[in-house]
């Protein structure tokens, strides 16, 4: 059979997951840290098709679970996005180094 | 053989966007990158024979959660991240160099290991299956996580209203008039 096998779609999604990764460690801003967040969710749910499409195509699991990991990933971002508004109520700015109102 | 075209091509439009996500300094170019990103994950989708998956990546994040970050970006108002101190470059080359180590561990890990397939039915999972999958009792359904997810959803969305719609605070205990 011609065409991408296993191993391109999983070092595709294992350097997707970099790029997320190397975001939420250099970016300071936390919209930017959530979007990179959504990044790495997206490299997860990928291997999880590419599993259930080479081998285990019989069984249904793993194309139903990326559905869970995009209601997790809708449940994160609401949350995240609403303490941002918060955050940014009380100390307007979003800085991540500067958002230790919690801290001693 | 098309289909190796579309997956390189697809891989490098994803990879492309995904640089700009993670550097651009303006977090609207970011978003927009992060809707290319989406877009392209889905038609990996659909190379991989996913198309029910692909249309809920599309509806759920491009629809949903792709709006909903560029509304907060537009609220919070400086969209460029000038105000904010940037990552200097120390922090970025030593992430960079993790990251590629990372990378490196996780190809070797890949290439060592061969995968067997399980089941020999070849058949895409249909819509029916899906449905079926989600609210079967069974061994292989998915009931206790479909219902979970929607008690998260719930909590989740609520939470969010309380964190974010709180308006000013009563002042000396006062009760505030509707």
């Amino acid at each position: 059979m011609i065409g991408p096998t296993l191993s391109q779609y999983l070092v595709f999604s294992a350097l997707l997951f970099c790029f997320g990764l190397y975001g939420m460690l250099t970016r300071r801003n936390l919209i930017a840290m959530l979007m990179s967040v959504e990044l790495i969710l997206n490299a997860a749910a990928l291997n999880f098709v590419a599993f259930h499409h080479f081998l285990y195509e019989g069984d249904v699991g793993g194309a139903v679970f990326p559905v869970f990991i995009i209601a997790v990933a809708a449940a994160e971002s609401a949350i995240a996005l609403a303490i941002i508004i918060a955050l940014f109520r009380h100390k307007n700015q979003l800085d991540v180094q500067d958002a230790d109102s919690l801290k001693n | 053989m098309m289909a190796n075209v579309f997956f390189y091509i697809l891989a490098a439009f994803i990879l492309y966007s995904a640089l700009f996500v993670v550097s651009a300094h303006n977090l609207f170019r970011s978003a927009i990158g992060l809707i290319a990103v989406l877009l392209g994950v889905a038609g990996m989708y659909l190379l991989m024979d996913a198309q029910f998956l692909s249309a809920v990546q599309i509806m759920v994040y491009v629809g949903g959660i792709v709006v909903l970050i560029v509304f907060v970006v537009l609220l919070v108002a400086d969209v460029t991240e000038k105000t904010f101190q940037k990552a200097d470059r120390w922090r970025k080359l030593s992430a960079g160099f993790v990251l590629a180590v990372f990378f490196g561990i996780t190809v070797w890990a890949l290439d060592s290991h061969s995968f067997t397939s399980a089941s020999q039915n070849a058949q895409a999972a249909s819509v029916k299956d899906y449905g079926r999958a989600l609210l079967s009792t069974e061994k292989e359904g998915f009931i206790l996580p479909f219902e979970v997810i929607s008690l998260v959803l719930v909590a989740a969305l609520i939470g969010a209203i309380t964190i974010a719609g709180q308006t000013q605070a009563p002042v000396n205990g006062q009760k505030e008039l509707p």
